[in-house]
């Protein structure tokens, strides 16, 4: 059974006059225990779905969707009430910059302490606290901080940035949640940090067969440990499938030009020569085309291309596109 | 042929309080040196806290070094942290372009400030100049009547080069200037800059953490490690054969 799964998701924001579709009818599904990867550029609406699926976006946006189910139970039927405990209790959540997200005013074992469930803790009151600094401390050594003492002590300004996102991921993974999402965990970080913070992913993945649903806007850096990759342009999803056959075979002119245009994968590239770029920049959502919104951007793009495409699926690797590229 | 930079031996220290009364020394810099020629890329890659976006803030003359020189065309432009000649050869493009803009000033206000601060053109004299560097960088005339929020995240990158190359620099530094890109607008801008070393023969000084585009632009690289130059060499020698442990280590992620 799916962990999760997602028909139709659309989001949309209403600005008086007009109403703005920021993300068009999203499918994603997530098996237990897969590591899955939303890929799109700024703008592209990623975090607005991982944000919707928490529920923390407010009312100005309307969050419509045909299903959202968690292991079979409908969120979007839930109240909100319910829904809350049960999403704070299965689904936790890395944002974007660990040093803006942690509270300033705070010391590292309080905002750790916070997020420690109660359950888990024995006795009387006044024996919690020694348990929740005995349980801060095992996270702590988790994520891979040794100097512990230190850490609890300080406030987030204190420490590194690298530091900062692990102190996060300690806190998300208190509750041992079923799902992680982990929203650019490591754009502010250099790359053994981002290194680091992979391998710890990746482990978390493998021995507590956590899901991990991964948000980034670099293609490059994920191909070779997500199970799946879906990427996203200007909300609309073009292409989601198994990461080795969207990687290896890239059906969607913009996937193309991802994979394209980032030197790692380029082995042949001649040093200082062009990059592979695709032509214009991203359309604000006041602006969108219509039809397929990389229209105007595409290689390819051709008279049919102003009706919206629909997802074709070939063997569980769906492509949003009138002309989806042939296999080499 | 003449290197058209050249920093020998630079130190930069910072005071940090240490107690009450007393105070420690902490080192950022430490014996840096190293050379450019024209129409070259320097890349200067290293964790977090050695010492690299000190060594861009010094070298653009936004902070001075306390022991070393930097020789620019041969001439001496700073000495044991007097700067003799404000450079106008040396520009520093900041990371993120959007904050770096004043927002309340139309692109033309921004570039021409510059122009009035710096050289002696006259207004029609400073209007061409504008027009030819926005052409330059890809954009047009008209953008000049543009604010900062008008432009996507690809053209405002185009602006804050713009607003960089206007006065003719010799070296550029950019300061992690291409990481918090989208990578689309990335490999744009990365296409914009190699085709204005090709034109022009601009050097780069480039300040980042991206090993690919380290590997893709770069002819040298320098790496530092808590202020110290560990390696210093051709690009691909070193990334083939790097000496010392934490080069190693930085190079293979």
């Amino acid at each position: 059974m799916h962990l999760l799964d997602i028909r139709n998701l659309t989001i949309e924001l209403n600005t008086g006059d007009h109403v703005i579709r920021a993300v068009d009818k999203v499918n994603l599904s997530l098996k237990e225990g897969e590591v899955h990867a939303l890929v799109g550029e700024s703008g592209s609406g990623k975090s607005l779905i991982a944000k919707a699926l928490m529920g923390v976006l407010n009312e100005r946006w309307q969050v419509t969707a045909d299903r959202i189910h968690w292991q079979g139970v409908d969120l979007m039927r839930l109240p909100p009430e319910k829904r809350r405990k049960l999403i704070g209790k299965e689904i936790a959540m890395i944002y974007q910059e660990p040093s803006s997200c942690l509270d300033p005013t705070a010391k590292i074992f309080e905002q750790i302490a916070e997020s420690i469930p109660e359950q888990g803790l024995s006795g009387y009151f006044w024996q919690r606290k020694k348990q929740r600094k005995q349980r801060a401390t095992a996270l702590l050594h988790k994520v891979g901080i040794k100097r512990h003492t230190k850490v609890l002590d300080s406030y987030p300004h204190e420490l590194s940035e690298g530091v900062c996102q692990k102190v996060m991921i300690a806190m998300a993974i208190a509750r041992s949640p079923k799902l992680l999402i982990a929203d650019e965990p490591t754009t502010a970080l250099e790359s053994t940090t981002r290194a680091q913070i992979f391998r710890l992913l990746k482990s978390l993945n493998q021995l507590k067969s956590m899901s991990i649903l991964m948000i980034s806007h670099e293609l490059a850096e994920l191909n070779d440990w997500t199970h799946g990759l879906h990427v996203l342009y200007c909300g609309q999803m073009v292409e989601a499938g198994p990461s080795k056959k969207v990687f290896g075979s890239p059906k969607h002119p913009y996937t193309q030009a991802l994979i394209k245009s980032s030197p790692e994968h380029n082995v042949a590239l001649e040093h200082k020569s062009e990059l592979y770029a695709l032509k214009g920049t991203i359309p604000t959502l006041q602006h969108l085309p219509i039809g397929c919104r990389l229209g105007p951007r595409c290689p390819q793009a051709q008279k049919d291309c102003v009706a919206t495409p629909q997802a074709n699926d070939f063997h569980g690797h769906t492509v949003a596109c009138h002309f989806p590229l042939s296999q080499k | 042929m003449q290197p058209i930079l050249k920093v020998q031996a630079l130190n930069k220290q910072y005071k940090t309080r240490d107690g009450l009364f007393r105070s420690r020394f902490f080192s950022a810099l430490e014996n840096v040196s190293f050379c450019l020629n024209k129409g070259e890329t320097l890349a200067v890659i290293g964790e977090t806290g050695s010492g690299k976006s000190t060594l861009g803030r010094i070298l653009a003359g936004a902070e001075a070094s306390d022991r070393g020189q930097i020789l620019l065309q041969g001439q001496i432009i700073e000495d044991d942290g007097k700067r003799i000649v404000h450079s106008k050869e040396l520009r520093l493009i900041f990371q993120d372009p959007m904050k770096s803009l004043n927002p309340s000033l139309t692109i033309e206000k921004i570039l021409s400030e510059i122009l009035e601060l710096n050289t002696q053109l006259n207004e029609q004299q400073r209007r061409d100049k504008i027009n030819e560097t926005l052409l330059t960088v890809g954009l047009l005339a008209e953008h000049r009547n543009y604010y900062a929020h008008m432009f996507s995240g690809g053209q405002i990158q185009r602006v804050a080069l713009a607003r960089a190359i206007i006065l003719d620099p010799l070296v550029l530094i950019l300061d992690e200037a291409l990481s918090s890109l989208d990578p689309s607008v990335r490999a744009q801008t990365v296409n914009l800059l190699l085709s204005l070393q090709r034109k022009i023969g601009l050097s780069y000084v480039l300040i980042t953490n991206h090993l690919s585009l380290v590997r893709h632009m770069s002819d040298s690289l320098l790496i530092l490690d808590q202020g110290k130059a560990i390696e210093y060499g051709k690009t691909s020698e070193l990334f083939s054969c790097a000496q010392s442990k934490q080069g190693q280590r930085l190079l293979s992620c």
